[in-house]
């Protein structure tokens, strides 16, 4: 006689049971590179877009059609704070040690909040930081009026920066915003499943 | 804790429960790339959670935890899953299968498993191992009211799906 738990208990599985620990070692490495080869992309952007800017700060290119120096200072500035702040989200020393040992449900609301709280304070992290930098040099360039465009293109060109920033800059905060409700939903959910 | 301690904990709960994490990874993943590479992924965070384990519970509500956590990361962004209830809806035209045959057994029930949302899909998962309900509360932190519930329509999910049958 079997029952459906004996059968269960019983089925052959052809993986080993036991992952050696030199495999897990490797493993632990591997993602310690991971995420120092994904910290390392990150830098590596920021500190281009500060390298342009630093460039034409020192070099005075452009300077016929946008005085950059002050709102380029202002930019730089957000991004290293936008390089602190994924760093110290990201990081991995940021977890509680125990997280992993924890009961099903305290963890997923662990995880969920996080990204939550991520996401519903992205626009305080993530955008407003470039705005003061973004909306000087982009009032400076409509009050330059070059001498060599003429006067309804260069209007027309303002008038896209400032659409195309302001597009951008809505639809990521829409999008963090949908995510963070999408998220505050399963949250109820996991609330439900715990009064129950 | 030093490394050691950790290597040690990590040997005793996979010679213990090696086996059962190899079930899990069967019932969460019909693909065989996908299921070795959802163990390892098990084994990985088992061997790093042993550096914060302290005896706040026993090894095996641990084990089972750390197990139960890395399914759930897995499949909590899949928006196929459904609860108990509704599998039992959909299934009630099913003929039941008999337990005698056991891979086909086995493949309904995993089949059934891989349908579930967590909770539900841990609990019953659970249950099959043996797990007592206090345990299964504990590992996933349920209370025990919902557990019985689950447990109760568990029960009736697999009568509806096996019949026990004589060996040949």
């Amino acid at each position: 006689m079997s029952d459906i738990k004996t059968v269960w208990q019983t089925q052959t599985t052809e993986e080993t049971d036991m992952i050696s620990l030199a495999e897990i070692r490797s493993r632990a490495t591997r993602l310690k590179n991971w995420v120092l080869w994904r910290n390392l992309a990150l830098y590596v952007y920021s500190i281009a877009n500060i390298a342009v800017t630093a460039w034409l700060i020192s070099t005075g290119q452009h300077k016929a059609y946008m005085r950059y120096e002050a709102p380029g200072l202002l930019l730089v500035a957000a991004h290293l704070f936008v390089i602190w702040q994924l760093w110290w989200r990201t990081s991995l020393r940021a977890l509680p040690g125990d997280l992993m040992g924890r009961a099903a449900l305290d963890y997923l609301r662990h995880q969920l909040e996080r990204q939550r709280d991520a996401l519903s304070s992205a626009w305080l992290w993530y955008i407003a930081p470039f705005m003061p930098g973004l909306i000087w040099e982009v009032w400076m360039r409509a009050n330059l009026h070059p001498a060599d465009i003429p006067p309804g293109y260069d209007h027309a060109l303002v008038l896209y920066l400032v659409m195309a920033a302001l597009f951008f800059w809505t639809s990521v905060g829409l999008a963090f915003s949908w995510a963070a409700a999408r998220l505050d939903v399963r949250l109820e959910q996991l609330n439900t499943l715990k009064a129950e | 804790m030093g490394t050691v301690p950790q290597d040690e904990l990590y040997m005793r709960a996979t010679a213990e429960f090696g086996p059962a994490l190899a079930r899990l990874a069967r019932a969460y993943e019909a693909d065989a790339s996908q299921r070795l590479d959802l163990l390892q992924d098990i084994h990985f965070a088992l061997w790093r959670s042993f550096s914060s384990f302290a005896g706040q519970c026993s090894l095996r509500t641990w084990v089972y935890r750390v197990a139960h956590n890395v399914g759930i990361s897995r499949r909590r962004k899949r928006s196929d899953l459904i609860n108990l209830e509704e599998l039992a809806e959909m299934s009630a035209e099913d003929s039941p299968e008999e337990t005698v045959h056991a891979s086909r057994a086995l493949s309904r029930l995993q089949d059934l498993i891989r349908r579930l949302r967590p909770p539900d899909d841990q609990v019953m998962l659970l249950y099959l191992e043996d797990t007592d309900a206090a345990s299964i509360g504990d590992i996933t932190g349920l209370s025990a009211r919902a557990v019985a519930t689950r447990i109760h329509r568990i029960k009736q999910l697999l009568s509806l799906h096996f019949r026990q049958g004589e060996s040949p």
